[in-house]
């Protein structure tokens, strides 16, 4: 099962237990059925090299509607979110996302095109990087 | 989260915010298969393998610098010097072979290509001779061709003629690129110790030792250590020193990175990083303000060549660490006419000429871009120039003179290369003759160090 599958098998697995008033217990349920699942998946081996991940930051003047203006464009662009985290730097807006290139249906080139694109219309500054630089300076 | 925003933040303040960019990416090109008795034959033929080789250069290091969100200033090329190249060993030969280089420089957009040089540290070869007498005629007429010459060696001493040929043809330089600053003398440097992997201009060339074809790289980002050093604050030696290698460190992985992916695109071997600190005429990227910060109301204070030696040393520990290979000059350059603290401080007095060749015993280069007076003699030049190369002779170290006699100007005056090369003071410079001296000609031999075997 590739990590895409089982992505939308967690998924299907989240809705059938869990409903909007979910307890602690249905949490340890769902995590019970989510075991034998995760074990049999293995190890990401070749299909981990193929993940390409790309690191976009947006920063600028906090408003409302910056996320959904950017989730919206890689959502268009079928862009997987791996990680997101969204907070205020001395009152500006900063949103770190990392996102998985493998199966979008664009490249880096076109996906850095329409997210500046966008942070022209919504008046903030992106920066797109493969995350191999963060691995360089942060990582030995 | 893989990455903490704190580190993902500091990345992009590092390369958006603080100037640090790949100052070049720089491929070696071996040209000795190039010869032909012919000179009109052995200039098609190094047009004809620059272009094959080099065409696809540009545009991958915009790809890769564009991926990585990594500015890379420069793409350059270093050739074979040029003297090994065989033809007919007359001026002329040489000249001819000049222009279909930078013609195929400027073709591809190359701003520079290193090599029109000649190793000359225990003698002449007629292929020399030829090579170094044409260089007026071509440093005046091409735009984009970077010479030098190596005059001296821990291995073999200092040949003193060399240096005299080299401070006539400096003034002939100067006089013939008169109405630009005399901006010929900025493409030429004269070298003891010479490095055969340097990707920096101007005296960059490929190594007869090295492979066919090599991509290096230079990385620079004084901008970078400048504020890691304000934001450590008043802390003692020892840990600001730690600051400067884990910087060094950081800008040396993503040379390394970036070197790695070019390579591996061209289908080309990777060489070194070269870990040189080297500034360029902006705000905020420069080694002057770098030694400011660490605690020197100018640069030329006493205590100048202190910093220095602990800022060269850092930057070399750090980088090394980080790097599959290190090479090159690496360490800091400190070329006044290009750094804006060496330009402020030199037009107020605080940097002299002689405060300068003490640094350089200490910083990866030498003398560089900087400006006398137009009516400094030949027998001074070479006096100016020994100098500096003896003190890489005897010391184990690349020393380099980068030295512009601009014609027609006096000190206090300052002269305008625009772009990277920046602006000038024209510095006082010692006129006491040392004639007697420099004119009895010859080798200075080899130092007793350098019986080492």
């Amino acid at each position: 099962m590739d990590r895409r599958a089982l992505a939308i098998a967690v998924t299907d697995i989240l809705l059938r237990h869990l409903p909007q008033s979910a307890t602690e217990e249905a949490a340890a349920a769902v995590v019970a059925d989510l075991i034998p699942l995760v074990e049999s998946a293995g190890e990401p081996g070749q299909e981990a090299e193929d993940r390409r991940l790309v690191i976009i930051t947006v920063m600028g003047k906090n408003h409302s509607g910056i996320v959904h203006a950017f989730s919206e464009v890689l959502a268009e662009y079928g862009v997987d979110i791996v990680d997101i985290n969204q907070t205020l730097v001395h009152g500006n807006f900063a949103m770190m996302v990392i996102v998985d290139l493998a199966g979008a249906r664009t490249d880096f080139q076109g996906l850095k095109a329409a997210l500046k694109k966008r942070g022209e219309e919504v008046h903030v500054q992106v920066y797109c990087q493969y995350e191999d630089i963060m691995r360089a300076v942060n990582r030995i | 989260m893989t990455y903490t925003r704190r580190e993902i933040l500091q990345t992009l303040r590092m390369t958006e915010l603080e100037h640090f960019d790949i100052r070049t990416v720089t491929m070696g090109i071996n040209l000795l298969d190039c010869g032909h008795d012919d000179p009109g034959e052995a200039g098609r033929r190094i047009y004809a393998k620059l272009t094959r080789l080099a065409a696809a250069l540009p545009s991958t290091v915009t790809q890769v610098a564009d991926d990585l969100g990594i500015r890379v200033a420069n793409r350059r090329i270093a050739i074979s010097p040029v003297a090994l190249v065989h033809t007919r060993p007359e001026p002329s030969s040489y000249v001819a072979m000049a222009s279909q280089i930078d013609r195929a420089a400027g073709e591809m957009g190359f701003d520079f290509v290193g090599g029109y040089s000649a190793l000359v540290h225990a003698g002449f070869t007629d292929a020399d001779r030829a090579l170094i007498a044409s260089m007026p005629e071509t440093l005046s007429s091409t735009e984009r061709l970077c010479s030098s010459v190596n005059a001296g060696s821990s291995r073999t001493g200092l040949n003193m003629d060399a240096v005299r040929m080299v401070a006539a043809m400096l003034k002939e330089t100067a006089l013939r690129t008169q109405d630009r600053g005399s901006i010929g003398c900025a493409k030429f440097v004269v070298f003891a110790n010479a490095v055969e992997d340097n990707p920096f201009m101007a005296g960059a060339f490929h190594g007869t030792a090295l492979p066919e074809v090599v991509i290096h790289v230079g990385v620079s980002g004084p901008g970078v250590v400048c504020q890691a050093i304000r934001r450590a604050g008043p802390c003692d030696l020892r840990e600001l020193e730690n600051v400067i290698k884990q910087t060094a460190f950081k800008i040396t992985r993503v040379g390394d990175l970036i070197g790695r992916l070019v390579a591996d695109r061209l289908g080309v071997p990777f060489g070194i990083v070269d870990l040189s600190l080297a500034p360029t005429p902006e705000l905020g990227d420069s080694v002057g303000e770098v030694l400011e910060a660490m605690g020197l109301e100018r640069t030329g204070a006493c205590g100048t060549t202190a910093a220095l030696a602990l800022l060269t040393d850092a930057m070399k520990k750090g980088g090394a660490m980080a790097a599959s290979a290190v090479g090159g000059l690496s360490g800091a350059f400190i070329p006044v006419s290009e750094d804006a603290a060496m330009i402020a401080a030199a037009r107020e007095g605080a940097l002299t000429l002689e405060k300068m060749e003490a640094m350089t015993a200490v910083c990866s280069v030498g003398l560089d871009m900087v400006a006398v007076p137009g009516d400094t003699s030949e027998d001074v030049l070479s006096g100016f120039i020994a100098d500096e190369l003896a003190i890489g002779v005897i010391n184990h170290k690349t020393t380099a003179v980068r030295v512009i006699p601009a014609h027609g100007m006096k000190a206090g005056q300052s002269v305008s290369f625009g772009g990277l090369l920046g602006e000038a003071p024209i510095m006082e410079i010692r006129n006491l003759s040392c004639s007697g001296f420099v004119r009895r000609g010859g080798q200075i031999p080899a130092p007793i160090t350098s019986l080492r075997n």
